[in-house]
C-alpha cells in the first residue's frame, strides 16, 4: 500500500496497466510519455520483441515534483499480455497500489478480456491482495475501430465490470481517454493513502 | 532488448493534458497530506497547585486537594 512518508517527505504510488495482449497498454504509457514536459521526461523503458509486443514490461517513472512539500512519484508499469508470461505479470503486480485494466473492444477479443481479468484477480490474490478492494479502473480501448468490429461500451461493462468500478472509453493510439483513465486511478489510489505507523511518544 | 520510447515528437500542446492532470492531482494530494498529517497535541492542562495551608497550618480547600491526589494517582 502506498504511504505518505512524513520522515522523508515522499509519496510513491505504483500503478499497473493490465489486460490481454495487444489491447493498448504500452500505447497508453507512450501517450502519457509524449505529453510530459521536457523537464519531467525521464526514461521510459520498454522491453519489446521484434514484432513490437511487450516481452517483459514497460516502466515509466512519472516524477510529479514537489507537491505540498512532498516529492511525489507515480511509477507506471505494463504487463506482457500474452498468456505464457504469467510469471512476469505476477512479478510486476508486487506492491501494486492501483490497476488500469485495458480491455480490447473488438468483439472477437471478448474471451481474451475475460481470461485476462480472471488472471488479474488470481494473481492479485496470490500476491496477498484482496482483489475486491484493490483500486481498479477499466478502459475500453480501440473505440476508433469500425462499429461492426467492436462491442458496445454497455456490453463490455456488463461483461467485465462486475465490481462496478469507474470505466472509460479509450482510443489510446490518439490519446483519447488516456489521461482521464490515469486521473481516475490516481484519485482512487490517493484516497487510500495512509500515514505510516508511528510510535507514541 | 531494452528500448527507450520510440516517440520522440513533442506534444501537440506542450504539457497540456499533463498540466491538467497535475492540477487535479496536486489538489488531491494537498488535501490528503493535510488530512493525514500529524495532529498537534492538545495543550496540557496546567497542574493545580497544592493549596497553601493557612497560618494555622490547616488546608481548608479540601476539594482541590482531592483533585490533585486523583491526578497524581493517574
Amino acid at each position: 500500500m502506498s504511504v505518505v512518508n512524513y520522515g522523508t517527505r515522499e509519496i510513491t504510488c505504483k500503478i499497473v496497466y493490465y489486460g490481454p495482449g495487444r489491447s493498448g497498454k504500452t500505447t497508453n504509457l507512450q501517450h502519457i510519455y509524449s505529453q510530459l514536459p521536457e523537464e519531467r521526461k525521464g526514461k521510459m523503458v520498454s522491453l519489446a520483441t521484434e514484432t513490437d509486443r511487450t516481452l517483459f514490461f514497460d516502466f515509466l517513472p512519472l516524477d510529479l515534483g514537489t507537491i505540498s512539500g512532498f516529492a511525489t512519484r507515480f511509477q507506471l508499469y505494463t504487463v506482457p499480455g500474452q498468456v505464457y508470461y504469467a510469471a512476469t505479470r505476477k512479478l510486476v503486480l508486487q506492491g501494486v497500489d492501483g490497476v488500469v485494466f485495458v480491455a480490447d473492444s473488438q468483439s472477437r477479443q471478448l474471451a481474451e478480456n475475460i481470461e485476462s481479468l480472471q488472471d488479474l484477480h488470481a494473481n492479485l490474490a496470490d500476491e496477498g491482495f484482496d482483489p475486491r478492494t484493490v483500486p481498479i479502473v477499466m478502459q475500453y480501448n480501440k473505440r476508433d475501430l469500425p462499429a461492426a468490429e467492436i462491442s458496445s461500451i454497455e456490453e463490455l461493462d456488463e461483461t467485465l465490470n462486475f465490481r462496478d468500478v469507474p470505466f472509460f472509453a479509450g482510443t489510446a493510439i490518439t490519446g483519447g481517454g488516456v489521461f482521464e483513465t490515469l486521473r481516475s486511478v490516481a484519485s482512487l489510489v490517493l484516497s487510500r493513502l495512509s500515514a505510516p505507523a508511528t510510535k507514541e511518544s | 532488448m531494452a528500448n527507450e520510447s520510440k516517440k520522440e515528437d513533442g506534444p501537440e500542446e506542450e504539457g497540456g493534458e499533463f498540466a491538467d492532470f497535475m492540477a487535479d492531482i496536486s489538489h488531491e494530494i494537498a488535501q490528503r497530506v493535510e488530512s493525514l498529517g500529524p495532529k498537534p497535541k492538545p495543550p496540557r492542562e496546567e497542574k493545580k497547585k497544592t493549596p497553601a495551608p493557612t497560618d494555622a497550618g490547616l488546608i481548608t480547600e479540601w476539594p482541590n486537594v482531592a483533585d490533585r491526589m486523583i491526578e497524581e494517582m493517574r
